[in-house]
């Protein structure tokens, strides 16, 4: 890439925010470049100023109080850090384009997609209303739109996740840019279809000779994707290389910790074959087994029209044993949470039996929730939105031991600090409201509250989901540790197979509401027997850059699935 | 955005010189506000009488000083028995579900058919002309809007994962509806809460003014805007002085909802 | 076309509250103390009169059999007689519909053309003084009292432009449109400061959005943002709050009338309660109810159009 010309060279970037105590810089001194036909990875955890460098490159600070402090960004050799706001709207979409995280916010709900389109090609290329049309028609195709006429007055609520992130493409692509700013495009994505947009984009490059900066906190995609990789942290570039060079030898600590927090990475500790405390040759009972389960959820209907039903669980049979440590992963919509509530008894059933510990939910439904509310606990995936937001973690915390009773009064105080020394956080927390807590730290209170019931089977839903990779292996590995302290079995619920590989001794898949696939996680991963689980492990973005992307070629399974 | 504690101290300063004014109106009135003073008919503003007189020779600012007593009552009691009424009728409407909370909702939807001030107005006829009647008809009345917001807010709440939570922790359902859901689902009331005494405030004098609230010869601002009407031409200080009591009045509620808003980070 | 299919279905929903609506009004009137045909006719009424609405509506049966003729009578449009005005209610109310509706038309016409410039206004230049301006005026505009706000309204013309007349409604088309401005000024007072204040939040609120941000970020100058991006969908949430706000309109209506001497339906019904009229009372308030129930339904139809994600 070093032969091909400079189309953007950035120098001392800097942006700073007024406060009333004064300036605090929030980028510091940014520098790098973009080759012609590059696609430059920029990486780093939420705070980094990953997504602010970004915008202020374009002029489009997020607050008034923000202020770009120093620096240039030649645009081709042409200065555009002190240019006019007329003259940065000309550069915006037109030489430089965005596309960001969430296509549902970022998309005009009231425009139809097609107009949207128009929209761009019309004001920057000054074509007439057919001549739009017919761009934006040929547009839409380029993107992967299946059938572009009539999808053109579709509006953005009527397509999935996947083609909306299409559709912002195709917006961005009305305007004709050279350069590309992709600001984490496929973070709210499934990872089937995170594989194909990054495709697509890729395959954008080569077409239309693309520039592209993509902004992600995963290093998995950026290996798969670009040609360098720069790291940030704390407003500042602190490493910017060859890939390779790069993910093979780190120069800084924190590009390190990043790497060996990527879940892909086999984790140097004690792999998840090592929990495995005793053969599962000894007949054991099951702490949970769930036979033939359907959880229905009514959808729509009135007066008039007939009650139709969704299908979320559809024949699940699943048998947990007591100190196991399950995964049940999936993509969104596969019924994996649903499942979960159903197994605490937080849905109702719609057919088939949950057992606790030998209650059967439908059979002696009293009988088993009580034991389960003593014995069994959750973790969710927001940790903000688990918490009640009035009360301290010390409230939150002695409240569950009160209602449960297994400790008595005058010691919970002592108990609520040691629950705090469980999860790792400092005993001052206990005075702390969940607004003022980091995600991971809100993480940790979280299962600290789940502890408080001393339960021996605790499900979590997601609980990574919302974190940082650093924060996530952190997690990860404290719930390792309570699981081979403490006796508990844990279902760990997560979109994410590199982290259930790493942390679970067995598999669940599921797909639509089924289970496609279940074995012990060396076995499932090593030799997946299903066409679907073989795609969805395929389609984990790697850090080995060398392997090919697999997105395109992505076979969609039967649902049968037949041994692949 | 940042709560400005400006607006707080404003509404509440106006509110709070409100409240000293109704406490001390017999102390500070500089006339009894309903003696008339043949002599002193239809006087403009002078030293004497700062807000001149009305056309029976009372005093115009002794009775704006004294209807501050009952238009403040008025705005008080009009908001808190709706208040208390809807919030507990919303929340276990929307706690527990089912067919009590279909009933509701229909009845709800009925009473919200009828135009607030004529659904107002047909009870009063009936219960016949007064401050009682007021009160009677505003409770009657005036729950359904907070039993509608107190509602909706347990729904969402009720489907939130710390309530999931409590749930899975074997919390009582009376623990999660009182200590879990109702303090963060009453915040939207609160600021509602400020506009409604807007509402009230105005519906009260407005209906005074068309004679059914308040009766001749006390004093209320509604009232006192009537009996001015048709001097208006000639003797604006009658109807202009208790006018404007009332916007200054409901300009206090406004700015502490506003506040209140922000703070809580409360849309309306 | 399938979200529009709910203009077919909705008005069967409709029948509950209206029947709803019939119950309430027939019990407030049953509330009150004394021989109901008394009650109904007033003291001054023939003994042949009262044997009359006692065949008519029953009243000599139990309460649920009044119910039924009440509901049988007004199925045939009857509702009574009035007892000032010596004619059928219905047509009485019918009478009056006309400068109540022209009222609030231009009331809603006024206030949306006062509203939508101010906070696109306030809005564009955010923290501003014209903001500020804007803001503290719709807080005062709020508590503004419409009856007070018509009188001030008169003083001031008194002084300043006499022309315009101050009472009555006229019977000419030019004459009632000169008529109905004092008084759909008064309404539009208050009623666009609502409407500013949430046009104004939806706006901000847009202003701010990854809707605009995109926009911005693909080179559309802030006029393009804001009109063809910000407005389109600030509008919707707005839709909803005309409607919810039609019944305070209405009472609006009621109290401006009377200060205009308007001969509307509102000043109807203040009169008849002085009057002691039950059965026009009863007339007037069942007409509004419908009446608010019907803008409801345009409102839901306006905002299926407005916002294409919603469903009904």
């Amino acid at each position: 890439m070093t032969d091909a010309p400079l189309q953007l060279s950035i120098r001392d970037l800097t942006v700073t925010v007024e406060e009333k105590t004064g300036a605090r810089t929030l980028l510091d001194r940014v520098s790098l470049d973009l080759a012609k036909g590059e696609v430059l990875g920029l990486v780093g955890e939420s705070g980094s100023g990953k997504s602010l460098f970004c915008r202020a490159l374009v002029g489009l600070l997020p607050s008034q109080s923000l202020r770009l402090a120093q620096g240039t960004v030649l645009l081709d050799g042409e200065d555009i850090a002190k240019a006019s706001p007329e003259a940065l709207q000309a550069i915006r979409g037109a030489r430089i384009g965005m596309i960001f995280q969430n296509p549902t916010s970022h998309l005009d709900p009231v425009m139809r997609i097609g107009d949207q389109i128009v929209e761009g090609v019309a004001f920057h290329q000054g074509l007439n209303r057919m001549e739009a049309k017919a761009a934006a028609l040929e547009i839409m195709r380029q993107v992967g739109f299946t059938d572009p006429p009539r999808q053109f007055g579709n509006y953005a609520h009527e397509f999935s996740g996947g083609m909306r992130q299409r559709a912002m493409i195709a917006i961005a692509l009305a305007c004709n840019p050279e350069i590309l700013i992709a600001d984490e495009p496929t973070t709210a994505l499934d990872v089937t279809i995170q594989a194909q947009i990054l495709d697509l984009l890729l395959d954008l490059r080569k077409t239309r000779g693309l520039s592209i900066i993509l902004i992600t906190h995963d290093l998995g995609v950026v290996a798969q994707t670009c040609d360098r990789i720069a790291v940030m942290r704390h407003g500042r570039l602190i490493e910017i290389g060859e890939k390779r060079t790069i993910l093979k030898n780190p120069r800084e600590d924190y590009t390190r910790t990043l790497i060996a927090s990527h879940p892909s990475m086999p984790a140097e500790t004690a792999p998840a074959a090592a929990l495995t405390q005793e053969p599962s040759t000894i007949k054991l009972r099951p702490l949970v087994e769930i036979d033939d389960l359907h959880v229905r959820f009514p959808v729509g209907g009135g007066l008039l029209s007939r009650r139709k039903t969704f299908s979320a669980v559809g024949g699940v049979s699943l048998q947990i044993l007591p100190g196991e440590t399950v995964g049940i992963v999936g993509e969104s919509g596969s019924g994996k949470s649903t499942l979960a509530r159903a197994m605490l008894g937080l849905t109702p059933l719609s057919d088939g039996h949950v057992t606790f510990d030998g209650h059967s939910l439908s059979l002696k439904r009293a009988e088993t929730l009580k034991a389960l509310r003593s014995q069994a606990a959750m973790v969710f995936q927001d940790p903000y939105n688990s918490l009640n937001p009035r009360l301290t973690i010390g409230e939150t915390l002695s409240e569950v031991l009160r209602v449960q009773k297994k400790v008595p009064d005058a010691a919970i105080p002592a108990r609520v600090e040691a629950l705090l020394d469980l999860v790792e956080l400092d005993r001052s927390f206990a005075g702390r409201k969940p607004r003022s807590l980091s995600g991971g730290q809100c993480q940790r209170a979280g299962i600290a509250r789940a502890l408080a019931v001393e339960p021996r089977l605790i499900v979590a839903d997601e609980c990574i989901a919302a974190l940082d990779v650093t924060i996530q292996a952190q997690i990860v590995a404290l719930l390792r540790k309570l699981v081979s302290t403490m006796d508990l079995t844990l279902v760990f619920i997560a979109h994410d197979l590199a982290v259930v590989r790493a942390l679970c001794q067995r598999v669940v898949v599921m797909h639509h509401g089924r289970i496609v696939e279940e074995g012990p996680s060396e076995t499932v991963f090593a030799n997946p027997r299903e066409a679907y689980t073989a795609a969805l492990i395929a389609a984990i973005p790697d850090f080995d850059p060398d392997r090919p992307l697999s997105g395109r070629s992505l076979p969609l399974p039967p649902l049968k699935g037949q041994p692949a | 955005m940042k709560p400005r504690p400006a607006t707080l101290v404003t509404g509440l300063t106006i509110l709070g010189l409100f409240v000293l004014i109704a406490l001390l109106a017999p102390v500070i009135a500089p006339y009894d506000p309903i003696f008339q003073d043949a002599a002193a008919r239809l006087q403009p503003p002078s030293f004497v009488h700062l807000f001149g007189t009305d056309n029976f020779g009372r005093d115009i600012l002794s009775r704006v000083l004294h209807g501050a007593r009952i238009d403040l009552q008025i705005a008080l009691i009009g908001v808190a028995f709706p208040f208390v009424i809807g919030t507990v009728i919303g929340a276990l409407a929307g706690f527990f579900g089912g067919l009590v909370d279909a009933i509701l909702m229909r009845l709800i939807d009925i009473i919200l058919a009828f135009p607030f001030l004529v659904l107002m107005l047909s009870i009063i006829a009936i219960l016949g002309p007064g401050l009682t009647s007021f009160y009677i008809a505003m409770a009657l009345v005036g729950w359904v809007s907070y039993a509608r917001l107190i509602r909706a807010q347990i729904l969402v709440l009720k489907n939130s994962d710390y309530a999931m939570a409590a749930v899975s922790l074997g919390f009582s359902r009376m623990r999660i509806l009182f200590r879990h859901l109702l303090p963060n689902a009453v915040a939207g009331s609160l600021v509602f809460s400020m506009s409604d005494a807007v509402l009230v405030l105005l519906s009260g004098a407005a209906i005074s003014y068309l004679g059914l609230g308040v009766q001749p010869p006390l004093a209320e601002w509604g009232v006192m805007v009537a009996e001015g009407q048709s001097f208006v031409t000639q003797a604006w200080w009658i109807t202009l002085f208790p006018g404007l009591s009332i916007v200054v009045l409901a300009f206090g509620f406004s700015m502490v909802g506003d506040a209140l808003g922000e703070l809580m980070g409360v849309n309306e | 076309m399938h979200r529009y299919r709910f203009i077919l279905t909705r008005p069967l929903q409709f029948l509950p509250v209206i029947f709803g609506v019939s119950i309430i009004t027939f019990v407030l009137v049953r509330l009150i103390p004394g021989d109901p045909a008394r009650v109904l006719l007033g003291a001054r009424a023939t003994p042949s009169a009262i044997a009359n609405v006692r065949a008519q509506f029953g009243l000599d049966e139990p309460i649920w059999a009044q119910y039924f003729y009440f509901l049988q009578n007004l199925l045939k449009g009857e509702m009574g007689k009035s007892i000032t005005y010596k004619i059928d209610v219905l047509p009485l109310i019918a009478t009056r519909i006309e400068p109540t509706l022209a009222l609030v038309f231009s009331s809603v016409l006024l206030s949306v053309l006062i509203a939508v410039p101010m906070a696109a206004l306030a809005a564009r230049n955010r923290g501003r003084p014209v903001d500020h301006l804007v803001r503290i005026l719709s807080t005062f505009g709020i508590g503004f009292p419409p009856f007070w706000v018509a009188l001030m309204l008169i003083l001031l013309l008194a002084i300043a432009f006499p022309v315009l007349p101050v009472s009555g409604y006229g019977s000419t088309l030019g004459d009632k449109l000169v008529h109905l401005i004092l008084p759909s000024v008064t309404i539009a007072l208050s009623l666009s400061t609502v409407l500013m204040r949430s046009l104004r939040a939806a706006m901000v609120e847009w202003l701010k959005s990854d809707v605009a941000t995109a926009a911005r970020a693909r080179g559309m100058p802030e006029s393009i943002v804001f009109w063809r991006h910000v407005l389109p969908n600030a509008v919707a949430p707005t839709i909803n709050l005309l409607a919810v706000n039609i019944g305070w309109l209405i009472g609006g209506t009621v109290v401006v009338e009377s200060v205009f001497a308007i001969p509307g339906m509102g000043q109807l019904l203040v009169r008849a309660i002085f009057a002691r009229d039950y059965m026009v009372v009863q007339g007037v308030a069942m007409v509004f109810a419908c009446a608010t129930v019907l803008v409801n339904f345009l409102a839901d139809i306006a905002t299926v159009a407005a916002d294409p994600r919603v469903k009904l």
